[in-house]
């Protein structure tokens, strides 16, 4: 109200003297929630790591608890069945890289050839479809597919004959790293194009003319012209997926779990051993660990891919 | 066109016919899962059932809407979605709002302090200990407090606000207008798309999560998620037997005068699609926010 009946040149003189807390003070009061629940939520949770290396007992609380030095840290290299969901998420992580990557580039350079029209934009929006669903009901979903009387029984009964023996997909242990990989592309390789199709639109369509020109086919103008333009938004992509990946897989191993299955990564021994069975330091130490090895991906492929190709993160 | 050689016309047909296929095996899945969820149970359980349902019914839909727990398990879906939801967008508007502004103090040392938790975090089991100390656990509020800032979310709509001209706020000043006024009126009206950009992307995330629960939410059955929910039914045999029995208790009549029948995987799939549908029914129509959600990071990475 004053600000209404007073001239600019009092206005700015005012704010010079008294009205500089003022104007902060209301910009304080909006940024102090942010401030406030990242202490709670993102710092408040970190010393929670103690338990990692103390015997850490419910009732006594995590500063009350004895020391224990790196007993469970050892005891994650001794116990086979720490160490193998150490493996396990290690080997997972690969395969997941090695499949998960390329297919999303692979689709939207195929997508790229097609011309723009309402073929292009329904088979995008399709291919959208799956990320949508939450993981579970995609667990829920590669259940209905393989189930003993689903579809793909269906038809290896209708190519195999009447007599062919209707089969417990989900049950076969070998086969539950292909069907973990099998969920995690089908989910999102139709949504991982949009980020490789809008990076393919900047390039330059001059370039490709020039190509033509100078007679370089197809391949040779995806080798020096398609790849090379998308060859920073894969390369990001991928330090990304490399630090991530670690903390990514729980959904899908635990949803497709069963009775049959024995297999487990790092985040499920946490999450039974630990919130389950209330076995916390252990699976604060394998949490740990976890966050060790994923930080450390993150910063070596980081700086390989800056020695490389001069892109990085930071 | 007639400058393309054989080859390439060989190309473009074979890249068309292989999208197709692409394009089946990405929709193929939930109609067969939707047409078993309307079929009868035992019916169903002979299998053959590929794209619409052999002896229709909505049986098992029934099963499910009468039962208690689902319709409350679908008001806490809805509820943590819609809170969860406005509060973040609350949250992060408010933050990236102040740090376009020049005149405030200590701006790095606080994108800094915002910053290090996605480098640095303890994982599962201190979150755990510490929502256990603060009495989080069993606690509507862990659906909503703890994802509520998001760092990435707050950098997308402060890039969003610099393209906001400065003359508009400028001129609203010299009209005598506040802060908190040209935040409200002018700001807050014109940011619009990139709410409803965040927003979906939020709401749809509230809506899928079902680890919260698992974690956080163990013994408290009032608040359950339609998520959480589906990943009981499909995991544990006792929950989805328990669930038909309820079932048959509460409408023995009904079901017996329809004949339909139901089994644990025709309910299965009926609570797949209970779960998915309403994301899967607005997702072809909202798409552009999201997809600008994506290609929007891309270019701030």
């Amino acid at each position: 109200m004053q600000m209404l009946s007073g001239n600019p040149a009092v206005h700015t003189g005012k704010r010079k003297l008294s009205g500089g807390f003022r104007k902060n003070s209301f910009l304080y009061i909006l940024i102090l929630p942010s401030v406030i629940l990242t202490f709670i939520f993102a710092y408040l949770p970190m010393p929670g790591i103690l338990a990692a290396f103390k015997d850490y007992d419910l009732f006594r609380g995590l500063y009350a608890s004895p020391w224990v030095g790196l007993k469970h840290i050892k005891e994650i290299f001794q116990v086979p069945e720490l160490l193998n969901s150490i493996l396990n998420t290690f080997q997972l992580s690969v395969l997941t890289i090695l499949i998960g990557f390329p297919a999303p580039i692979i689709l939207a350079l195929l997508l790229n050839e097609l011309k723009n029209g309402i073929f292009k934009r329904t088979v995008q929006t399709i291919s959208y479809l799956p990320h949508f669903l939450s993981w579970i009901s995609v667990v829920g979903i590669i259940y209905a597919l393989f189930a003993p009387y689903g579809p793909v029984n269906d038809v290896r009964i209708m190519l195999l004959g009447e007599n062919t023996e209707r089969v417990m997909f989900l049950s076969k242990q070998n086969l539950f790293i292909p069907f973990v990989l099998l969920a995690g592309v089908w989910k999102e390789v139709g949504w991982g194009t949009i980020v490789y199709l809008a990076a393919l639109t900047s390039i330059d369509p001059q370039l490709y003319e020039a190509a033509v020109m100078d007679g370089a086919g197809k391949i040779k103008q995806m080798i020096y012209i398609t790849l090379p333009g998308i060859k920073v938004t894969a390369v990001i992509l991928l330090i990304f997926n490399l630090g991530t990946l670690f903390k990514s897989n729980f959904e899908l191993v635990y949803g497709l779990q069963n009775a049959y299955i024995n297999y487990d990564v790092i985040s499920t021994i946490v999450y039974t051993r630990g919130i389950q069975q209330g076995n916390i330091s252990m699976a604060a130490a394998l949490g740990f660990m976890e966050g060790l090895v994923a930080f450390v991906l993150t910063v070596v492929s980081n700086t390989i891919s800056k020695k490389v190709s001069d892109i990085g993160i930071w | 066109m007639n400058t393309d050689t054989v080859s390439i016309k060989v190309f473009k047909v074979v890249n068309i016919a292989f999208l197709i296929i692409i394009s089946a095996i990405m929709v193929f899945p939930y109609i067969n899962v939707l047409a078993n969820a309307l079929n009868d149970g035992l019916d169903a359980a002979r299998g053959g059932i590929t794209l619409y349902p052999r002896v229709p019914t909505f049986e098992n839909f029934r099963v499910l809407l009468s039962n208690s727990n689902i319709a409350k398990a679908a008001g806490i879906s809805v509820s943590r979605l819609l809170l969860g939801t406005a509060f973040a967008l609350i949250v992060q508007f408010s933050c990236a709002y102040v740090f376009t502004k020049k005149t405030l103090k200590w701006k790095n040392v606080l994108l800094i302090y915002l910053m290090i938790p996605m480098y640095f975090g303890g994982g599962l089991i201190p979150v755990y200990i510490l929502y256990a100390k603060i009495h989080l656990l069993n606690n509507f509020l862990v659906y909503v407090l703890p994802v509520s800032f998001s760092l990435y979310n707050m950098v997308i709509i402060r890039t969003y606000l610099y393209t906001i001209p400065e003359s508009l706020e400028e001129s609203a000043k010299l009209d005598g207008a506040n802060d908190m006024v040209v935040m409200l009126r002018i700001i807050l009206p014109l940011s619009k798309p990139i709410l409803a950009t965040v927003g979906l992307w939020t709401a749809v995330s509230h809506w899928n999560d079902w680890t919260t629960t698992l974690y956080f939410v163990p013994t408290n059955s009032g608040l359950y998620t339609l998520q959480y929910i589906l990943m009981k039914v499909l995991k544990e045999s006792e929950s989805i037997t328990k669930l038909m029995q309820e079932a048959s208790q509460n409408n023995l009549s009904i079901s017996t005068n329809a004949r339909k029948t139901v089994t644990p995987d025709t309910v299965k799939a009926a609570q797949i699609i209970i779960t998915s549908l309403p994301i899967i029914l607005v997702y072809p129509f909202l798409q552009k926010y999201f997809i600008k959600g994506v290609t929007l990071g891309a270019v701030k990475e």
